[in-house]
């Protein structure tokens, strides 16, 4: 009996590594597969035909080259942004506040820009990263230090983070850092002074027939640079292990003689360096010049990206590019059907709904699949103790003998 | 007249109290049971143009003082709809909460303008304009003197009944067997599930109810206030009532006064700018207390909060591996 359920169990044992990834592009597939499903009852329920509707989302972006520079263009706030929440989920924390760390980096990264005119353009460019880093760095510092001092909890101190930096970005725009060629305009109160051209990211498109109005600059391989990096941290630094061991399980980690809280801040600095370029390919490679109320939303945009690439740098930027797409599609969506260009908001909200809740149940499954698997193991250890024990000539012996 | 400006300034903090407060005690709810709720913007959101859309409907069928009044109900039935997506992510599916927060948040701004396109014809605003109930002066304290009845005049019935909605939900959470069920769920799901409490249908409630008087607060913002939707017109007032909420402690009377203060910090800037001491600050300093008050708080400098202990904890159930 024993031997016949022994190789029954190693039969429908495959390798761990083919679950997983298998097991990730079923759920993704079933969570795209719902979202569309969803997104077609909503199209019809319209009276429009959904593969018209799908197809034209589609063209939006690959239909020609500038479509497609389009979608690259605005890939690169996204990976940085997704970049930047995944680096403190790994460690087993939520950063909201990508969005503040952005718009406080981009106010930094603004003052660099006006201030050293005197610098020529590499050194003003590198300026104005290095100051976009160092404001994201210092927002994310506070709820860093707040957490591992005082214990308060980083979600809720990055909210109220990100409605400080609102307010602070507004006063830095009508106070210090204020538009005062007074011009025409009618809104000339409401943004800087315009950028130094030496301070702005040089063009990408050009290269590959991409029209300069797409926008896609040198943004996009930096922060595919930076994902590579953080693959490379969380792969193979000390940090990244030990921030894995951190989420995973906190009191493991510190019975390994993890410091929880310097790797905590760490990660979380990590996370506000690159949350502090999000904003570089909007500000410094599109518009010129840092305008009022800038809450492009990004920050949270980002938590969705993270999302849909699993937290995992490869993923991230993929989902980008997915993101990137659709919202390309909202263009096309208006030309070429009668469906309000806002479907496509909806449609990623229930993509992203949709992927959240299929991973858990995925996740839920695989875990207790896992589960009934250690049992079975178990178990079949147990029987071929048992077994062995009976060929010896030990009939009566128990469990509780071998264990 | 000197206090003039003071007692506007509690007019307007009237109008801010009651868009905290409902949305506060819609946090309040979810949070008790056990539920966390960042989505609470979304929420009001999703209120504000059901509302604006419900009232202008309805008004020239009702008449005056019900069409809005339909309009808000309508602003709170959807915000339930739109908050039973968070209920069934978070208390069905045990999605982490405060991702689904988040994403209600991120899809809100889609629906709103989904449906607005459909209701006014155009993705970010209605019609400006629209009807409201006629304002109503309080006997009595309106004719207060130096000024500071102002503060009691012409304000919106909708301020009344936020005041008052603090005895029936006090009544309810602290002196009936549903409340200290509700509120056992978020303290210690297990110990409520041993005694016999299914804990989930608690949850679901807590957060419909969270969405509807979410919902109530900004159809209020957007029918009574503002005279039309617009996007973008909750300007963070969800994570202000969260803020309120925290510095409350979970209280439903010390929510009064956390709103009440937080209201009184957004109306600063629009009626004590030129007063003294006060003028000198930029008012966008004034604007973020709220939020430095709340990190103050949370931080232990400051007194000592304690949020419900299951709160942001799925409730994994009694047959759990």
């Amino acid at each position: 009996m024993a031997t016949v359920e022994a190789t029954t169990v190693r039969d429908t044992h495959r390798p761990e590594w083919v679950e997983n990834i298998g097991g990730q592009l079923l759920a993704l597939l079933t969570a795209l597969g719902i979202a569309v499903l969803l997104g077609s009852v909503i199209v019809i329920a319209y009276g429009e035909n959904p593969l018209v509707v799908y197809s034209a989302i589609l063209s939006g972006s690959f239909g020609d080259a500038n479509g497609l520079g389009y979608v690259l263009a605005n890939a690169g706030p996204l990976i940085f942004s997704a970049l930047a929440v995944s680096v403190c989920f790994k460690g087993g924390m939520f950063n909201i506040g990508v969005e503040g760390q952005f718009i406080v980096g981009m106010a930094s990264a603004s003052f660099a820009a006006l201030t050293f005119t005197f610098l020529p353009a590499p050194l003003l460019v590198l300026s104005v990263l290095v100051f976009g880093v160092l404001g994201g760095m210092v927002w994310a510092a506070v709820p860093a230090i707040l957490k591992v001092k005082t214990g308060a909890h980083e979600v809720v101190t990055t909210i109220m983070m990100n409605g400080i930096a609102a307010s602070l970005v507004a006063w830095v725009i009508r106070g210090p850092l204020r538009y005062e060629d007074i011009g025409g305009g009618f809104n000339v109160n409401l943004r800087t002074d315009p950028f130094p051209d030496a301070a702005m990211i040089p063009d990408l498109g050009h290269f590959f027939g991409i029209a300069s109005s797409a926008r896609l600059s040198w943004v996009l391989p930096m922060a595919i640079v930076a994902a590579a990096v953080v693959w490379f941290i969380m792969r193979r630094m000390r940090l990244g292990y030990e921030a894995r061991a951190v989420g995973a399980s906190p009191g493991s980690a510190r019975a390994a003689g993890i410091s929880i809280g310097a790797v905590q801040v760490k990660l979380f600095l990590l996370s506000g360096a690159l949350a502090g370029l999000v904003g570089i390919q909007q500000l410094f490679a599109d518009q010129g010049f840092l305008p009022a109320g800038y809450e492009a939303g990004i920050g949270f945009t980002g938590i969705a990206v993270a999302f849909l690439g699993q937290n995992s740098p490869v993923g991230i930027v993929f989902a980008a590019l997915l993101w990137g797409v659709l919202a390309r599609g909202e263009t096309s969506l208006q030309l070429e059907t009668d469906v309000p260009r806002e479907f496509i908001i909806i449609l990623q909200g229930l993509l992203i709904m949709s992927v959240v809740v299929t991973y858990q149940v995925a996740k839920r499954r695989l875990f207790s699949r896992q589960l009934r698997r250690a049992a079975e193991v178990e178990d079949l250890h147990d029987a071929e103790a048992s077994v062995d024990i009976e060929e010896a000539g030990e009939p009566g012996s128990s469990r509780e003998v071998d264990r | 007249m000197p206090l003039g400006d003071f007692g506007a300034a509690i007019g307007i903090a009237l109008t801010y109290f009651t868009i905290i407060y409902l949305t506060g005690l819609g946090g309040l709810f979810s949070e008790r049971s056990g539920i966390v709720n960042i989505g609470l913007e979304g929420m009001m959101i999703v209120g504000t143009v059901t509302g604006s859309c419900g009232t202008a409907e309805l008004t020239p069928e009702l008449g005056l003082p019900w069409g809005p009044l339909a309009g808000i109900l309508i602003g709170a039935a959807a915000g339930a709809i739109f908050a039973s997506i968070h209920a069934l992510a978070t208390v069905t599916f045990k999605v982490d909460q405060i991702v689904s927060g988040v994403v209600i948040n991120l899809v809100a701004i889609g629906v709103a303008r989904f449906l607005s396109t459909i209701a006014f014809g155009q993705a970010t605003q209605s019609d400006s304009g629209q009807p409201r109930m006629d304002p109503i002066d309080i006997p009595l304290l309106s004719s207060l003197p130096w000024g500071l009845g102002k503060a009691f005049d012409g304000i919106s019935p909708m301020v009344i009944v936020a005041f008052l909605m603090v005895i029936p939900v006090w009544y309810s959470l602290y002196r009936t067997r549903w409340g200290l069920r509700l509120r056992s769920c978020g303290e210690n799901p297990d110990a409520a599930r041993s005694l016999g409490v299914r804990v989930s249908p608690y949850r679901y409630e807590a957060v419909l109810l969270s969405g509807a008087l979410a919902g109530m607060a900004g159809a209020f913002l957007a029918v009574e206030v503002n005279l039309s939707w617009n996007e973008g017109q909750t300007q963070g007032l969800g994570f202000i009532a969260l803020a309120a909420l925290i510095l409350s402690n979970w209280n439903p009377i010390r929510l009064m006064g956390a709103a009440f203060i937080f209201g009184f910090a957004q109306a600063i800037p629009l009626r004590l700018a030129h007063a003294p001491i006060i003028g000198a600050i930029p008012p966008e300093f004034i604007r973020m207390t709220p939020y430095v008050v709340t990190i103050v708080v949370l931080a232990g400098f400051v007194g000592k909060v304690r949020p419900p202990a299951a709160a942001g904890r799925a409730y994994e159930g009694s047959t759990g591996i």
